[in-house]
């Protein structure tokens, strides 16, 4: 099994001589990302910078971010689960059949010399996107670079990371970990927290219509979400906090608008490697904080009788 | 105004053995005594003081880590249901936060050491533990491997060395230190380790693990930090690594050292196939070298998940079991990794290892310097102390489990020779009053007039297992926080933290470094004080004595 090996970028910046980027196009999606941790640095291992480098970049078609990589490896759209497991034979030395590396777009050539090259290297590290984990193969995509960047181990120093994005999604994901224990798709109707993805992720519980009220916070799945969830997101009662006007909040029943974190409100916001950062407000804003409404809310819901279940017990027995 | 009378009490800091006697309580301090407000009526029952764990791993970046890498484990785990007094939450190997302090408190434990802590995700951590109701808490910062400071050692520049540590315990808001496999996590880096603590760390001329070990002791000494290093050795886990072990305790006589979960650094032989039991071995010398305490990081069958900032010995145990696995470096600092793991008794390893965490608990014969931990959730999860506690208590018992293991087991161990059987007093020490006297924690582990009124009550049993598992009141801070099973009020606990002093001019060396080596802006490195809810500032006033 793989699991996950990673690092925080710092030792990205400081160690690693061979950076992979798959699925994901960082010059124009995550635009410091090659200036302030990965291929520009120096770092303390890496005196020359750039030059002490090698950037892969592997993607289904030719994005802004070819310019800076030494090698550009184009696979077919919804072959990328294929070159890696390819790879994952490759690099334990097993054959690997030559026509099923090429329905992949690339040359078996090519695989081995990648290969070579992550093993020779001191430090490598894969950066994959959303091109790799929400394109078909979806998280067995995920799992499998995962593992690959588990299996180099055996060789060299090896570490894999999810290029995320999209404001604060890392802080939410370690708060519902701490609070519940999952990391998303958390259920809590039973008083106590489920996990299912595929059954209660946001998207599946919005297109099969199970909610009847929804409260959205910093997203905007109305402009993301299939037909059929944004569809349940206007026919039920819901309530948008954002700073500013949105697809969701134009459909919403109620939006309270708030002020922007990291501007006008202090607070932490979590880099992609899960490194805490203080917000600290430079400007002052009219409107409350999403903090502050939120309290609000949770005060005055305190206020009427609530339905509970019974006391929990410790005496359970089973832990 | 609260009155507890009736009551066995056990409070071995003050001498008291099981006497009769009434322990008064107001404004959240035992005192002389009190006019009115709440009696309770502890006949048949005995009074302790509040737990406390030295090591444990409840909060921060890899226990989080860990909950998100095993959500198999949670979906079997006890639930805890959303109620007026309660949030929700879940039990198991790695529980939420909550959950934590509600099964820490019904257990009777009031106050926990979270054991490893980077300065780089500080913040997560306190975050964490501010959403941890009801137990005090306290951090040990990770420095075995810090390379700011391994720098400076390469050059000996000791003094340097000194301020920064005491300069990042003050930034990072924590209680004391922690090196774990020292020089080793720095060279895993490049997928190395460090197994030999007199030769030079991948990547450094010098500085040895040996160095670090002796100089960070130093350091703390010189601090007067309240509690000492806290040591994960080098070679934990690995077949003869008690060679190790002795020979890093030998580096430490003239300062003091807390040894983290002895028992996975306590073994003979030369592999998997051969390996023994060396607790013997490793008391006799920890007996006569009173600069040491340990606790005991003892190992119970069943599932686990071990994590640790060790990340080299997680690769190979990644390897060897063929489980899923997390891996953390955090730049410039410390690793983590993450394999979740199931001890079982048929196989021949995990029995010694079990016996090996009850030896040494039975084996070194000052209670004040061995502690009951299980390393949560490395061994065992801390809600299965009490079946510890059952077991120090009855060698009879112990004899019938050493039957039931690998008749190769046998030979290997110690256990079934020995006939010690703990007292309710001695219970009361490695729990409470050890733990909280190593830690520093004066108003901590005992019940005199002054001391904070953390006390668990317990139905007095013939089973010790019964009797710890299930208290029957636990009060923290004078308030009845847990009563037969139920939650009664959940108030936040303290935090405790340590501000040595440094040479404020340390910043000037520290920021150009930090700006070149790091990844975020100097100013956002420490951990603002507001951001640590309930905090203490303890005092930094230990003298070595000559």
């Amino acid at each position: 099994m793989g699991g996950k090996v990673s690092c925080t970028l710092g030792e990205v910046k400081n160690r690693a001589d061979f950076i992979l980027y798959w699925g994901g196009n960082p010059a124009e999606c995550h635009p410091r990302h090659f200036t302030k941790y990965t291929i520009m640095q120096k770092g303390k291992f890496l005196p020359e910078g750039r030059k002490g480098r090698t950037m892969v970049l592997v993607d289904i078609r030719e994005t802004m971010s070819v310019k800076a990589a030494d090698i550009f490896l184009q696979v077919r759209p919804g072959k990328d689960f294929e070159v890696v497991t390819a790879l994952r034979a490759l690099v334990k030395g097993n054959r690997v059949d030559t026509a099923l590396v090429e329905e992949t777009g690339l040359k078996l050539e090519q695989l081995q010399d990648l290969v070579d090259r992550m093993k020779r290297c001191k430090f490598g590290v894969i950066f994959f996107g959303m091109g790799l984990s929400m394109t078909r193969g979806k998280h067995m995509n995920s799992a499998a670079v995962l593992t690959l960047a588990a299996e180099m181990n055996a060789f060299t120093k090896f570490v894999a990371m999810p290029m995320r994005g999209h404001g604060n999604v890392a802080g939410a994901d370690m708060v519902l970990r701490w609070t519940t224990g999952y990391p998303f798709g958390v259920n809590l109707c039973r008083g106590f927290p489920r996990f299912n993805p595929g059954e209660f992720s946001t998207v599946d519980l919005l297109v099969r219509g199970d909610i009847d009220a929804a409260f959205v916070l910093g997203a905007d799945p109305g402009a993301t979400m299939p037909q059929p969830g944004i569809d349940t997101l206007a026919r039920v009662p819901t309530i948008v906090l954002d700073p500013k006007v949105t697809h969701t909040s134009k459909l919403a029943r109620v939006h309270i608008t708030t002020s922007v974190t990291g501007i006008s409100s202090p607070g932490t916001a979590y880099r992609m490697d899960e490194v805490p950062l203080p917000l600290r407000p430079v400007l002052k804003s009219p409107y409350p904080s999403d903090e502050e409404v939120v309290r609000r809310i949770i005060a005055a819901v305190d206020k009427k009788s609530a339905w509970l279940p019974k006391p929990a017990t410790m005496a359970s027995g089973v832990m | 105004m609260l009155r507890i009378t009736g009551g066995k009490v056990y409070d071995p800091a003050n001498g008291i053995n099981g006497e009769v006697r009434d322990i008064c309580i107001a404004d959240g301090k035992v005192v002389a005594n009190v006019e009115g407000g709440r009696t309770i009526d502890a006949n048949g029952m005995i009074v302790f003081p509040g737990g406390v764990d030295i090591h444990t791993h409840v909060a921060g970046a890899a226990l989080n880590f860990a909950r998100a890498l095993t959500p198999e484990n949670q979906r079997v785990a006890a639930k805890f249901l959303h109620t007026k007094e309660t949030r929700m939450g879940i039990g198991g190997q790695t529980p939420t936060t909550f959950a934590t302090g509600y099964l820490y408190a019904g257990m009777g434990y009031t106050t926990v050491v979270e054991a490893a802590v980077p300065v780089l995700s500080a913040k997560h951590t306190h975050e964490e533990l501010r959403d941890t109701p009801i137990v005090d808490k306290a951090c040990c910062l990770l420095m075995g491997n810090n390379e700011l400071v391994m720098d400076l050692l390469e050059v000996g520049e000791y003094e340097k060395a000194k301020h920064i540590v005491a300069w990042l315990i003050s930034a990072a808001k924590t209680y004391g230190i922690k090196a774990v496999n020292p020089g080793g996590v720095a060279a895993w880096k490049f997928g190395k380790d460090a197994k030999q603590i007199h030769s030079p760390i991948d990547g450094y001329n010098k500085v040895n693990p040996g160095m670090i070990i002796a100089n960070l002791a130093k350091i703390c000494d010189e601090l007067g930090l309240p509690h000492p290093m806290h040591l994960h050795c080098n070679n934990l886990g690995v077949p003869g690594n008690v060679s190790t072990t002795l020979e890093t305790m030998k580096l430490l006589e003239g300062n003091r050292a807390h040894m983290a979960h002895l028992q996975f650094h306590a073994y003979g032989g030369d592999d998997w196939h051969t390996m023994r039991s060396e607790s013997v071995q490793l008391a006799e010398y920890f007996n006569t070298h009173p600069n040491l305490t340990c606790d005991a990081g003892a190992v119970l069958f069943g599932n686990a998940v071990t994590i640790t900032a060790d990340g080299p010995w997680q690769h190979l145990l990644y390897q060897l079991t063929g489980r899923k696995w997390g891996n953390l470096d955090v730049e410039n600092e410390t690793g983590c990794g993450i394999v979740p793991y199931t001890y079982k008794g048929s196989n021949l390893v995990n029995a010694v290892q079990w016996a090996v965490g009850l030896e040494l608990l039975l084996l070194i014969n000052d209670p004040w310097r061995i502690f009951l931990t299980t390393d949560h959730p490395n061994g065992a999860c801390f809600w299965r102390y009490p079946e510890i506690i059952h077991l120090l208590m009855h060698a009879d018992i112990r004899r019938e489990r050493v039957r039931a293991l690998p008749e190769a087991a046998l030979s290997r161990i110690y256990l079934a020779d020995l006939d010690r059987e703990y007292t309710l007093y001695e219970i009361a020490i490695i729990t409470s009053a050890g733990p909280a006297r190593a830690l520093g924690m004066k108003q901590k582990g005992h019940l005199g007039v002054g001391a904070d009124a953390d006390i668990a009550i317990y139905n007095q049993n013939p089973d010790g297992e019964l009797m710890f598992r299930y208290p029957r009141y636990v009060l923290k801070g004078g308030e009845v926080a847990v009563e037969e099973g139920e939650i009664r009020s959940v108030k936040d606990g303290h935090e405790f933290v340590c501000q040595p002093s440094y040479d404020a001019g340390i910043e000037d060396y520290l920021k150009p470094v930090f700006q070149q080596q790091y990844t975020m802006s100097f100013e956002n490195y420490p951990v603002d004080a507001e951001r640590v809810h309930g905090m203490q500032i303890a005092e930094c006033s230990y003298q070595k004595t000559t």
